[in-house]
């Protein structure tokens, strides 16, 4: 009792950059350890695990263009996630967002067939863009003008855009004669363009590089993002000097919504080429774990969400080779989550001693 | 040498004592908060702890709180050396102390914050008993409070009172308060006095720390005078005036005034008229306020705080909704306009939080210097903020302000106190105002930045702006002020022209006491 009572805990007044990378790191370091636990209590062997994952994730040129592609969902949720979150805004809707955005964009599609591509292209990102701004708008506009708390509204329309894709996928759009709860494939004109050949990987890693810079722009440069985050450190401060806080938070959400929405067209036409209910396996949720593991960085975001795709693509090597399931993945994203959120906890004080009385 | 003379009586007179200090000095990264200070508490004593803002009497009680930890120096709690690590420990010997926050949580009653934290207390807690002893304490020191209130619900003096029962019911016989008055009205704070005294009897002690000479002669028998942080003397009340205390606690023989040009005031700019503003609980705070700023004028808002100063002053910055009433700027009618509509209209202000109300404290001193500038040019410059103007601007301003800063892309919360209110002043008078609306402008500032804010005001008076001062600093008030305005309950109770100032009037104006 004495003992503890020698020590006290204290807020670090600074915390650096570096400091806040080794603390990723470490987060990271101990989650693998935690996994490499668990995998042995599984009955699996350590060692085979993380060797056939790292092969199958970073191994060779095919896997890591296979890998970009995994993870250019993740970079655009991950922005979403960033964006909302440097304004102290929770937008837990990203994979509800995401649906909206492909089942806009696959409508812009139906509806638009026969245009020159690249304007199809255009009008099927901003379809995707807009449906799925409008589930952050309408967020944003609870929020704003009736003070409803944005992390009920966004979940919840999680399950509305899944159920209202469900009828969906029953119904209008389902392929004719399949038995399968999905819409016929894009035809191959409209697929977003190879980069590189033999592999997956499409004009949607691209854009999702491009996103983030633009984000890295808006956040930064413009007076749309000092204001979001001013309202993210200080909103009575914000509003005081004129900064209109209503606004702010429905632009946010609009943004954040539209970029989940544009993730949701680009893995459509880039990648799935047909909307099924496992569209996303989870997107919009890991995104927001990738927005944290970049540290709410677009630029961070990016490294942070080709090590997320690496994972899910590395994980099918693992299961065939080691026997240890794919779901261990999503184990490992929430250990990673859990190991981050503690050493941001821990980095944000230290333990000092305190001098004894002679 | 009047070290050791104290040491010896220490020895001899140990078991009279509550707590004694010795030699106790703590430092702020380099920055000595207090140093080498020797205090000792007689049981069944009142005694104040007076100095000005930044004179060390929050450090000390923090120590002897356990809220920190001595650098240097030793604590006797009862002639025994004690190691106060933390709060727990300090209220397991025996002291408790209210902060100027509470530590209140406001959906809880009364009795619930009171137990709380106390005693075990199992999934079903059983209250009665609690209640009872509650009762009975406020029985014995003539309290009055409903028990099950909940927190919000009650005054911030009622809180008060939560806060001092807290410390009452695990039975301390120290108790600590920090600028208790700064929250009540004069009734409040006679009443207050009064359950001091009720204590005292009861051979509790008590630090009432302060910087009211006023209440220092009423309440006390011992007073320690602290300054810049070291102690200055220790003096019983009856042996001293309230002239010898000032000179004690400042430093110097007169209170410091600074010298006011003889303006004549220009036309009227600003017209509030029978203005009708709610509180936070929707309560009326202003019941029809009629004010006019001219220019080259200062008008001060004299009154106790929690009167309607915060309301009317939100309400005339836009971000409090004028429920009846107009404000007239020029002649057009500003009422419920936004706050960026009346900042470009040329109001300024500086507000009564710095870090709450008046700066993003994540942000650079240069971000927080075109806060609220920000859309406009020559800040925004296309579609993108200038970064190479904003520090060109941040450059300027923290040379002509006089702002202490290692770089204009420090972020603003690690600047002092001072800095910080040079930062807002300089984002605000840059802009060149015409109407600059001030509350508390130099709460908790030192004596030199306080000068310095005051030269400021009185430039910009100078240049033909119309100022209006809320302050609960009555000399501040006096000494700048062209009329002054006393505010009671949300309404004004009499205006005075500078050579009419009366300061037993506007006292009795401010307790609402009316000829």
């Amino acid at each position: 009792m004495n003992l503890l009572r020698n020590y006290r805990i204290e807020k670090r007044s600074d915390i650096g950059v570096p400091a806040q990378v080794l603390s990723a790191l470490v987060a990271l370091a101990v989650a693998l350890l935690v996994t490499a636990i668990l995998v042995t209590v599984a009955g699996g062997d350590w060692k085979d695990a993380f060797v056939s994952l790292y092969g199958g994730a970073f191994g060779d040129k095919g896997a890591i263009l296979e890998s970009l592609v995994r993870s250019t969902p993740l970079i655009l949720t991950g922005l979403a996630a960033a964006i909302a979150f440097r304004g102290k805004i929770w937008n837990i809707g990203a994979e509800g967002q995401f649906f909206a955005g492909a089942i806009g964009s696959y409508w812009a599609y139906l509806t638009f067939e026969g245009l020159p591509t690249v304007l199809l292209w255009m009008l099927i990102f901003v379809a995707g863009c807009i449906t799925g701004g409008l589930f952050g708008l309408l967020a944003g506009v609870l929020k704003a003008y009736f003070n409803v708390d944005e992390i009920i509204t966004t979940v919840m329309t999680n399950y509305i855009v899944t159920y209202m894709l469900a009828l969906i996928l029953s119904g209008p759009w389902k392929e004719p004669g399949s038995v399968y709860r999905h819409t016929p494939q894009v035809p191959d004109y409209i697929r977003l363009p190879i980069l590189a050949s033999g592999s997956r990987l499409n004009l949607g890693f691209l854009l999702a590089l491009l996103a983030a810079l633009l984000f890295y722009y808006i956040i930064n440069k413009t007076p749309l993002g000092f204001e979001i985050r001013a309202l993210g450190s200080n909103p009575v401060a914000s509003k005081f000097k004129g900064i209109s806080v209503s606004r702010t938070v429905i632009m946010t959400l609009l943004i954040s919504g539209a970029v989940a929405g544009l993730s949701g067209a680009i893995e459509l036409f880039g990648s799935q080429y047909r909307i099924r209910m496992d569209l996303s396996t989870g997107y919009g949720f890991t995104g927001i774990i990738v927005a944290l593991l970049g540290g709410l960085n677009p630029l961070a975001i990016i490294p942070a969400g080709i090590f997320f795709g690496g994972l899910i693509n590395g994980s099918i090597r693992m299961q065939i080779i080691t026997k240890v399931p794919t779901a261990l993945i999503s184990a490992v994203q929430a250990i990673i989550l859990l190991f981050l959120l503690a050493s941001q906890a821990i980095t944000r004080y230290r333990i000092r001693r305190i001098r004894d009385v002679e | 040498m009047e070290m050791k003379n104290t040491s010896a009586q220490i020895e001899k007179e140990n078991v009279d004592y509550v707590i004694q200090t010795k030699g106790l000095s703590k430092r702020f990264l380099n920055v000595v908060a207090i140093d080498n200070i020797s205090v000792e508490i007689r049981k069944g004593e009142i005694h104040c702890f007076l100095g000005e803002n930044g004179a060390g009497k929050t450090t000390l009680s923090n120590c002897l709180y356990g809220y920190y930890q001595p650098d240097e120096g030793q604590i006797l709690y009862k002639g025994r050396p004690v190691n106060i690590s933390s709060p727990s420990v300090a209220i397991d010997l025996g002291i408790g102390m209210v902060h100027q926050h509470f530590i209140l949580i406001e959906p809880l009653t009364v009795v619930e914050n009171i137990v709380i934290g106390t005693e075990p207390m199992g999934l079903l807690p059983r209250l009665d008993q609690a209640e009872d002893k509650i009762k009975s304490l406020c029985e014995i020191y003539g309290i009055d409070l409903p028990l099950r209130a909940k927190i919000w619900q009650l005054s911030v003096g009622q809180q008060q009172w939560v806060e001092i029962l807290k410390a009452l019911y695990v039975g301390v016989e120290l108790l600590i308060l920090d600028e208790p008055t700064a929250v009540l009205t004069p009734q409040e704070s006679e009443r207050l006095f009064d359950v001091l005294q009720q204590m005292k009897e009861k051979d509790l002690s008590i630090i009432f720390i302060t910087h009211k000479l006023k209440e220092v002669m009423k309440v006390s028998e011992k007073v320690t005078i602290l300054r810049k942080g070291e102690k200055v003397d220790m003096v019983n009340t009856t042996d001293v005036t309230r002239k010898d205390l000032a000179h004690m606690m400042v430093g110097r023989e007169v209170v410091f005034r600074v010298e006011k040009d003889e303006i004549a005031r220009g036309k009227s700019i600003l017209e509030i008229q029978n203005l009708h503003v709610a509180n936070d609980m929707r309560q009326e705070a202003l019941l029809g306020i009629d004010l006019t700023l001219y220019e080259n004028e200062i008008l001060g808002i004299a009154g106790v705080a929690g009167n309607g100063q915060k309301e009317l002053f939100e309400a005339l910055i836009g971000v409090r909704n004028v429920d009846h009433g107009k404000v007239i700027l020029d002649g057009e009618t500003i009422t419920n306009h936004s706050p960026r509509q009346i900042m470009a209209r040329g109001i300024g202000h500086v507000p009564e939080d710095r870090i709450k109300m008046g700066l993003i404290p994540d942000f650079s001193v240069a971000e927080n210097l075109i806060l609220g500038h920000h859309r406009n040019p020559p800040v925004k410059k296309g579609i993108s903020i200038d970064a190479r103007y904003i520090q060109q601007f941040a450059q300027e301003c923290v040379s002509s302000f006089d702002i202490m800063t290692p770089s204009v892309n420090q972020k603003t919360k690690y600047l002092s106190g001072g800095n910080q209110q040079k930062v807002i002043l300089a984002r605000e008078l840059k802009q060149q105002p015409r109407i600059i609306l001030t509350n508390q402008p130099t709460r908790g500032l030192d004596v030199g930045v306080m000068e310095y804010v005051h030269r400021q005001l009185l430039q910009k008076r100078k240049e033909g702006s119309a100022i209006l001062l809320f302050s609960e600093d009555l000399d501040e008030i006096i000494n700048l002020s062209d009329r002054i305005a006393v505010l009671f309950k949300g309404q004004i109770m009499g205006i005075f022209t500078s050579d009419k100032f009366s300061l037993d009037e506007i006292g009795l104006l401010m307790a609402g006491v009316k000829d």
